[in-house]
């Protein structure tokens, strides 16, 4: 094969390949949307997009202050315990919001087993505080603060020590250097921080669905969930046009993070270090105490639930009981099931995307490979809805063999997180000289030895940390899936949602707990794989 | 030899000869994957697939639960791409069941072993089987400020905003009970009326209506029998009641459609369920049996006591779609 034969090869592969992910499905959507013209005057459509403004503003915000603050102190601070700090900021993001939303629920209602066991439960008939848009929001909101710290986070590596050192040697503060020279140029990061947030409250379904229908708040991915089930001829032009809409409001969202993107700084010169604070102890006594508050409280709250026999039961020495666990755990449960179609179907989607992602990222040069994956990066920055309706409108020519499938489900996943695998890579194969594959080409190296030799040395960590951040983020998804579940294809994350919308709260604490503990084993297993990877690819190791 | 030593070396003899003659007699072990829709609740639903394969480990079951009627409408999402992918449905109510019968989607079954369950139980063609008996009640948490004996007790000042129910668009059981409770004499539409004035405000199914009322979020619920009478069992802090005036009821029917893959493996599911295994099974789980020779699980009273509202199948399979529109914009959805 000749020089630019192979490069042909690779850019079609390339181009193919993100066609598939990106512009196939959402044109596919685009399309259904125009043809079918579905009315989308239903005032219930109006009032849900109204209920997702308002929530996805109120969790900005919140994000917002929340990550601000987080990052004042922990990024630009230096404080006892930092490290375990940080990384305990970043958990909630790894939480998944349905098991947040149940934990929550069942922390705050008249039967709550923590409220029962010091005697303070709320009187009979009184409403589950929980089950509303202010709920909604703070549970949102804490668990997208870690987005608004991340994307700080990685400019904070950027900013220019020498700056901040002259300042402080002119004699400010370092809170009035912190004000002038360093959260100007991590703006960026914020707003790119709550453009996320923007599009992740959107975007969700598990805390919107979990706290919002018992609360009569629906929002825009419920309804969509709730007309799609509804079925009927007309439920997937309806579901089409909502997922345009629900496309449209994440407009802001993505303003924002191409904004962002556009004014980062550039810096090479002395990496920042922290400056000290004065009452440093106490600052990170009251982040720890907020940490326990939002991390260990719900915790206490689902295995509180989980091992009591039954709801209302108060929690002590007498009445605990594994039995919930032990029903999670029976042989024809679908919990055992689910862990192995979640954890199938993330870690595949992993090495698929991580395999797809370099050729892509090594052909990235050519334009139209360029305008391709801006496109395919386009639905893990749109709400998930949007892309479950076009996955199903995409294989709907061969009907019922694939819906209700796990195959639609991976698919899916593909199109959902393809963004996330390439990103890194992307970054690294751009600093790639390529004068090393023109060398080696001269040496008439094939191609498999220009992969193992030139490629994938440096590429490697990028190409697992791509790879584990899917992984981690699909096995407890539920806003792709709950669209797309069939028999013997249900995912933990629906499985959870499922059986609280069923009134099972002890069970599916039992099968939180469990999601949450493959979660963490997850984690530690990433930590050790991970160990040379630089800063910032793990996301709790920022 | 006593007469005891002597039976037992007679079934010592016996037992092997006859073990041989069921092994003959026995058909090829079942194969191959069976799909069940079900609006059974997920643990109960897992159990009675495990106990189905163990005796079939040949089968490989698919599942998925929800609502009856959240289970229709995917059903007929499918039936309109011309691909519905159950083998079994085991869905609440028969008023489902006769629907699908009369649209030619059941499969009839002569085939299904029906045990000792009585034949009034199932559909007269073969096409679908009760299952058991479940009936609809009143629960009250204990906490309660007081406890009802009729449905009119729910019309009380002091339940006022304090009644949960299923929804009838989840639950089957609740359409059932909505259309029971709509023909009855001295209940009727009028008594309908009243109660949705109450501030009730149907939503979810059964299991969100135990949750409810176990939790004191709602001090009464309209309810499914088992579920509050199994929970109270386990401590929960809730008693179930049947009212004076009668119950609703549904018989959890289960059929194969005619568009079956594996009408094999179906067959031998659905004579399982009606086994007096299957039956046993069901009574464990906390279920009336269909089969009046089963025992009833602890906590029920005689099943011969209980006061059944008659439901007219024929006028409510006409009314359905009218009565529960009606309901519907009484609760204000």
């Amino acid at each position: 094969m000749s020089a630019s034969n192979f490069f042909r090869v690779r850019s079609g592969f390339a181009l193919v390949w993100l066609l598939l992910v990106g512009a196939v499905p959402l044109g596919r959507l685009l399309a259904e949307v125009v043809w079918s013209a579905s009315p989308l005057d239903d005032p219930a459509i109006f009032h849900a997009a109204l209920r997702s403004l308002a929530l996805a503003g109120g969790v900005t915000a919140i994000a917002t202050g929340l990550g601000v603050a987080l990052a004042a102190l922990l990024l630009l601070r230096r404080l006892p315990g930092r490290r375990p700090l940080l990384f305990g900021a970043i958990l909630p993001l790894l939480v998944p919001p349905q098991v947040m939303a149940l934990a929550v629920a069942q922390a705050a209602g008249p039967a709550s087993p923590l409220l029962l066991a010091v005697g303070l439960a709320p009187p009979m008939g009184a409403a589950n505080p929980a089950y509303g848009p202010g709920a909604m929001m703070l549970v949102l909101g804490v668990q997208s603060a870690p987005l608004v710290l991340l994307a700080i986070a990685a400019l904070v590596r950027r900013l220019p020590d020498e700056a901040i050192m002259a300042a402080r040697s002119l004699g400010c503060t370092p809170g009035g250097a912190f004000r002038r020279i360093a959260w100007p140029l991590l703006l960026p990061g914020v707003v790119a921080g709550a453009g996320l947030t923007w599009v992740a409250a959107l975007g969700n379904f598990g805390v919107a669905a979990s706290l919002g229908i018992p609360g009569r708040w629906p929002v825009l991915t419920v309804l969509l969930w709730q007309r799609l089930g509804a079925g009927g001829p007309q439920a997937l032009a309806q579901a089409a046009g909502l997922a345009v809409v629900l496309a449209g409001l994440a407009l802001p969202g993505l303003l924002a993070q191409i904004f962002a993107t556009r004014a980062r700084p550039l810096h090479h010169g002395r990496v920042f270090t922290p400056l000290p604070i004065r009452g440093g102890a106490a600052v990170a006594g009251g982040i720890a105490a907020y940490l326990a508050l939002v991390l260990g409280l719900p915790l206490l709250s689902l295995a509180a639930t989980a091992l009591v026999p039954a709801l209302g039961v108060a929690p002590n020495l007498d009445t605990l009981t594994a039995r919930h666990f032990l029903t999670a755990l029976a042989p024809g449960a679908q919990t055992a099931r689910a862990i192995t179609v979640s954890f199938g179907l993330s870690a595949g989607a992993a090495v698929v995307l991580a395999l797809a992602s370099l050729p892509v990222a090594l052909a990235l040069r050519a334009r139209p490979v360029r305008i391709a994956a801006a496109i395919a990066d386009l639905p893990q920055a749109l709400p998930g809805a949007v892309t479950a309706v076009a996955a199903i409108l995409v294989v709907l020519p061969w009907g019922g063999a694939l819906y209700g499938s796990i195959w639609l489900i991976g698919l899916a996943y593909l199109t959902r997180f393809h963004a996330l695998a390439l990103r890194p890579v992307a970054a690294v194969a751009a600093r790639l000289d390529p004068r090393l594959d023109f060398a080696a080409r001269g040496m008439a190296a094939g191609l498999w030895w220009r992969a193992r030799a030139v490629w994938l040395p440096p590429l490697t960590p990028a190409l697992v940390a791509g790879g584990l951040v899917v992984t981690l983020l699909a096995v407890n998804e539920v806003t792709v899936s709950s669209l797309l579940i069939g028999p013997g294809a249900v995912t933990l994350g629906t499985l959870v949602f499922n059986l609280q919308d069923a009134g099972l709260a002890p069970l599916a604490a039992a099968t939180s707990l469990l999601a949450l503990g493959l979660v963490a084993a997850l984690m530690a297993a990433a930590t050790l794989a991970g160990r040379g990877l630089p800063a910032g690819t793990l996301p709790w190791r920022p | 030899m006593t007469p005891l030593f002597s039976r037992l070396l007679l079934a010592c003899l016996l037992l092997p000869a006859a073990e041989a003659a069921a092994q003959t007699a026995a058909p090829a072990p079942l194969s191959g994957s069976m799909v069940l829709y079900t609006s059974q609740l997920e643990p109960d639903a897992a159990q009675t697939v495990d106990a189905f394969r163990q005796r079939n480990p040949g089968v490989q079951v698919d599942w998925i639960r929800g609502g009856t009627n959240q289970i229709m409408p995917r059903l007929r999402a499918e039936i309109a791409a011309g691909s519905p992918r159950p083998d079994v449905l085991l869905l609440a109510d028969s008023l489902t069941f006769e629907t699908l019968k009369a649209e030619g989607r059941l499969r009839p079954s002569p085939e299904v072993d029906r045990g000792a369950t009585p034949a009034d139980r199932h559909d007269p063609d073969g096409t679908y089987f009760g299952t058991k008996l479940i009936t609809t009640g009143i629960v009250a948490n204990l906490r309660a400020p007081f406890m009802p004996r009729v449905w009119a007790d729910l019309l009380d000042p002091r339940a006022r905003n304090m009644t949960a129910m299923p929804s009838p668009a989840v639950s089957g059981a609740a359409a059932i009970h909505v259309l029971t409770l709509a023909q009855a004499p001295g209940l009727g539409w009028d008594y309908l009326t009243k109660l949705t004035q109450t501030g009730m405000q149907p939503r979810g199914g059964n299991g969100a209506v135990m949750q409810a009322v176990a939790s004191g979020e709602r001090a009464f619920g309209i309810i499914i029998d088992y579920l509050p009478i199994r929970e109270a069992a386990r401590g929960a802090p809730v008693r179930f009641i049947f009212p004076e005036d009668g119950v609703s009821a549904i018989t959890e029917p289960a059929a194969i459609l005619s568009t079956a893959h594996n009408p094999q493996a179906a067959i031998a599911f659905l004579s399982f369920l009606l086994s007096r295994e299957g039956q046993e099974l069901a009574s464990r789980q906390g279920f009336l049996p269909a089969d009046p020779s089963v025992a009833p699980p602890a906590g029920f009273p005689e099943p011969a006591s209980i006061r059944v509202l008659p439901l007219d199948a024929r006028r409510a399979q006409a009314e359905s779609e009218e009565s529960l529109r009606r309901f519907g914009a009484l609760v204000g959805q």
